[in-house]
């Protein structure tokens, strides 16, 4: 055995002895003029806004110029949930053994009334920077965390029963594959008017118009993003949580 | 829609399928299983079109976004791409068939409509990985490959199988941020991810050492998705203990995408010959020679002494991977030609090994080779399909596994690397005694009574894995117009 250990940490420091020279050989942080700057960067910072249709350029790139990249994450995403579910099964079964363990226990006074206080607050905060990703910091997937988050603390203060009789099964499981169908169907919309897949520039509309139709399909995928996003890591953390944990204690969350 | 459309669509139909599967599952669990046949037939069809505008053309472009290349996403389409995409779309199309009947023995009833996802998903996936013209795109695609056979080899649920997962993910999870860490790498300083771009940038890039590190890291991550010999201690656990259709994608299908990865970054982008990293590269090629040749002889000798049949073919798979690589990277023009053309023959034969494994367990729950007496009575198509394919995999003529090994051997003669002649010899000795010890336990041994019945599984277990056995014997006979076309494609590789 401790040869065993000590083969392994040999072979971690010639690893990481190597990426270490390897990253000290790499032009340092932050210069100017490197290659990575020079090629393909310069026609994204001049053009994103025009090009791209978001004035945040990291918008820009992520949703247009590489969008296809972005729509695979998301089916990554989807296929976590998938890889979840397979594994664990939806709530309110008694398959899995782990999972977040504290959930619906009952919570103190303060703590209810403080989430019933927040959790509006943070969805709304939640739209906000889901629709502002075009032009400042932000998008589908930080509002996509944000609706989860709220979502998660109002399970962990009033238990797994209250909040899935809030959002029940039925609605979640459309709105989970709704990110991966936003951007397959902009796709197929692009197609059906003759240009390349994921391309956002309709052709046959005048020039106004295709920049507001552009506008609203990248908000659409947005939205879909922020959404499914969220509806996905709701749907993850309720397949984690254990039944038995709260049918000792029935009703105490109302008090 | 016209054909010039069609590459999208090799991975937006099936992704869209997908993504409304579980929405079907919902209303009816029965749905789910016609959908994703039409979905993957779908795709099927169209990679076949593919193929004839393939033949016509050339190798086929596509620009998603309308983006030119360097700053969008261009998938692009290649020989060997378009070759795996085939061989994904046909082999997987058949394999979700078997799976039908077999899932509903291994999978609750509640999760069936996410086995279907999955699978259509990892389908996706595998067929993005092939035709990606993206290093960024490839790493994507390779993300949800990996992720879902995570999944689908624990999706039986099994404490066996969770340990299997688990042991594969670890392994998986290393080599997908090695991989993200090396596209880091190579876009710091050259700055660009399309993969032509970069061969093109790569000679004047002052940055060597960089350049090489990115390099040996991506062939070490890639070695481990293709389960080479030093790195290939996932395979046997989550292979043998996967449900048999997973086990199927996983040998056939998925383990080649790592081999794809290693094609790609060895000869698609740094393939190109400059002086800076000609001699990383090819004492590089020359390490991956080696491991394949270990991998063919340890593979086979474990697989010799296993007694269950999964681990068997399991371990095959290990050797198998072993014959393609060091076809690849010997760099001799016919060993390439031999280990491209056992990419397509392997996929064949080891999709109908497992499908034969999984209907033993379907039908009788027979899992260790001594158990099978007889069965070539009372299951004759099942094992036959068994026998004709075990041909291919020990690469007896007619069959398409001949063709690979006898163009693998003559590449090994052009080098004069007589070591490796010998090592494939006797690979293909100890394949014979693990394939035929199998054939033997199901024909020739057990009770000589003529008063049994035959007793199959239904027509969609074992009509796929006889088209697959026929498909080795036919691809054998008719090699011809694949051989030359895989001929003409090394002819254009840095393969002297």
């Amino acid at each position: 055995m401790k040869w065993k250990k000590f083969a392994v940490v040999a072979s971690l420091s010639v690893l990481g002895l190597l990426l270490a020279y390897a990253i000290g050989e790499m032009p340092s942080f932050g210069s100017k003029n490197t290659p990575d700057k020079l090629h393909v960067i310069p026609r994204y910072l001049q053009k994103s806004e025009e090009e791209a249709g978001a004035k945040n350029i990291i918008t820009g790139v992520i949703l247009n110029y590489r969008g296809y990249d972005t729509e695979g994450e998301v089916t990554v995403i989807f296929s976590a949930l998938c890889a979840v579910v397979a594994l664990l099964g939806r709530e309110k079964r008694r398959l899995s053994r782990s999972g977040v363990d504290a959930a619906g226990k009952p919570t103190s006074v303060i703590v209810n009334t403080v989430v019933r206080f927040l959790v509006p607050i943070i969805l709304f905060f939640a739209v906000y920077v889901m629709l502002h990703g075009e032009d400042s910091p932000g998008g589908g997937f930080q509002g996509g965390a944000v609706v989860g988050a709220s979502i998660i603390i109002f399970t962990l203060a009033f238990g797994l029963p209250k909040s899935t009789e809030k959002i029940p099964l039925g609605f979640r499981i459309p709105l989970e594959s709704i990110a991966v169908f936003a951007f397959l169907s902009m796709g197929f919309l692009g197609m059906l008017f003759g240009v390349n897949f994921l391309t956002f520039i309709l052709p046959g509309l005048s020039h106004e118009l295709a920049h507001t139709v552009r506008f609203l399909m990248l908000s659409f995928i947005e939205v879909g993003i922020g959404v499914a996003g969220g509806i996905i890591f709701t749907s993850i953390v309720f397949s984690m949580i254990r039944e038995d944990e709260y049918e000792l204690q029935p009703d105490l969350s109302q008090s | 829609m016209s054909v010039s459309s069609f590459p999208i669509l090799l991975t937006a139909i099936p992704l869209s399928f997908a993504a409304l599967c579980p929405i079907w599952g919902m209303w009816k669990k029965e749905a789910c299983f016609p959908w994703s046949v039409a979905g993957v037939s779908a795709t099927a069809f169209i990679s076949w079109a593919l193929v004839s505008k393939f033949s016509a053309v050339g190798t086929i472009g596509y620009k998603v976004g309308g983006w030119a290349p360097p700053w969008g996403i261009h998938i692009r389409i290649d020989f060997i791409g378009m070759l795996l995409a085939v061989v994904i779309s046909s082999a997987g199309l058949l394999i979700l068939i078997y799976s039908w009947r077999y899932i509903v023995h291994e999978v609750e009833e509640a999760k069936i409509p996410y086995y279907y996802t999955l699978y259509l998903l990892i389908f996706a996936a595998m067929l993005g990985f092939s035709i990606t013209g993206d290093l960024f795109n490839l790493f994507v695609f390779m993300e949800i490959f990996s992720i879902t056979s995570y999944a689908l080899v624990a999706v039986s649920g099994e404490g066996k199988a969770l340990r299997a997962a688990f042991k594969y993910l670890l392994m998986g999870a290393v080599s997908s941020i090695t991989v993200l860490f090396s596209i880091a790498f190579l876009y710091s300083v050259i700055g660009s991810l399309n993969m032509l771009d970069i061969s093109k940038r790569l000679p004047n890039t002052p940055y060597v050492v960089v350049v090489n590190t990115a390099l040996a890291l991506f062939t070490a991550a890639f070695a481990v998705k293709a389960a080479v010999f030093p790195v290939h201690m996932w395979l046997p656990d989550a292979h043998s203990i996967a449900p048999s259709p997973i086990s199927a994608i996983l040998s056939a299908l998925v383990i080649k995408m790592g081999v794809l990865g290693i094609f790609r970054v060895v000869f698609t982008i740094y393939g190109h010959g400059f002086p800076s990293t000609s001699n990383l590269w090819s004492s590089l090629c020359g390490f991956v020679s080696w491991a394949a040749a270990f991998s063919i002889v340890i593979g086979s000798s474990m697989a010799i002494i296993q007694r269950e049949l999964k681990v068997m073919i399991a371990y095959s798979s290990v050797a198998h991977i072993g014959y393609i690589l060091l076809g690849i990277c010997m760099l001799a023009p016919r060993g390439m030609t031999g280990g491209i053309f056992n990419i397509v023959a392997h996929a064949m034969g080891k999709a109908c090994f497992f499908l034969v494994a999984g209907s033993l367990i379907y039908k009788h729950n027979m899992k260790r080779i001594r158990e099978l007496r007889g069965i070539g009575r009372t299951m004759p198509v099942t094992a036959g399909a068994f026998a004709i394919a075990s041909l291919s995999i020990v690469g007896l003529p007619p069959s398409a596994g001949f063709m690979a090994k006898w163009y693998l051997l003559w590449g090994c003669f052009q080098k004069g690397r007589y070591v490796f002649v010998a090592m494939v010899l006797l690979g293909s000795l100890l394949s014979a005694i693990y394939c035929f010890r199998v054939v033997y336990y199901m024909f020739f041994t057990g009770p000589r009574l003529h008063t049994q019945k035959v007793d199959e599984v239904p027509p969609s277990m074992y009509v796929p894995a006889a088209l697959l056995s026929l498909g080795t014997l036919v691809l054998g006979i008719y090699s011809t117009p694949l051989i030359s076309a895989i001929n003409k494609f090394v002819g254009s590789l840095p393969v002297k």
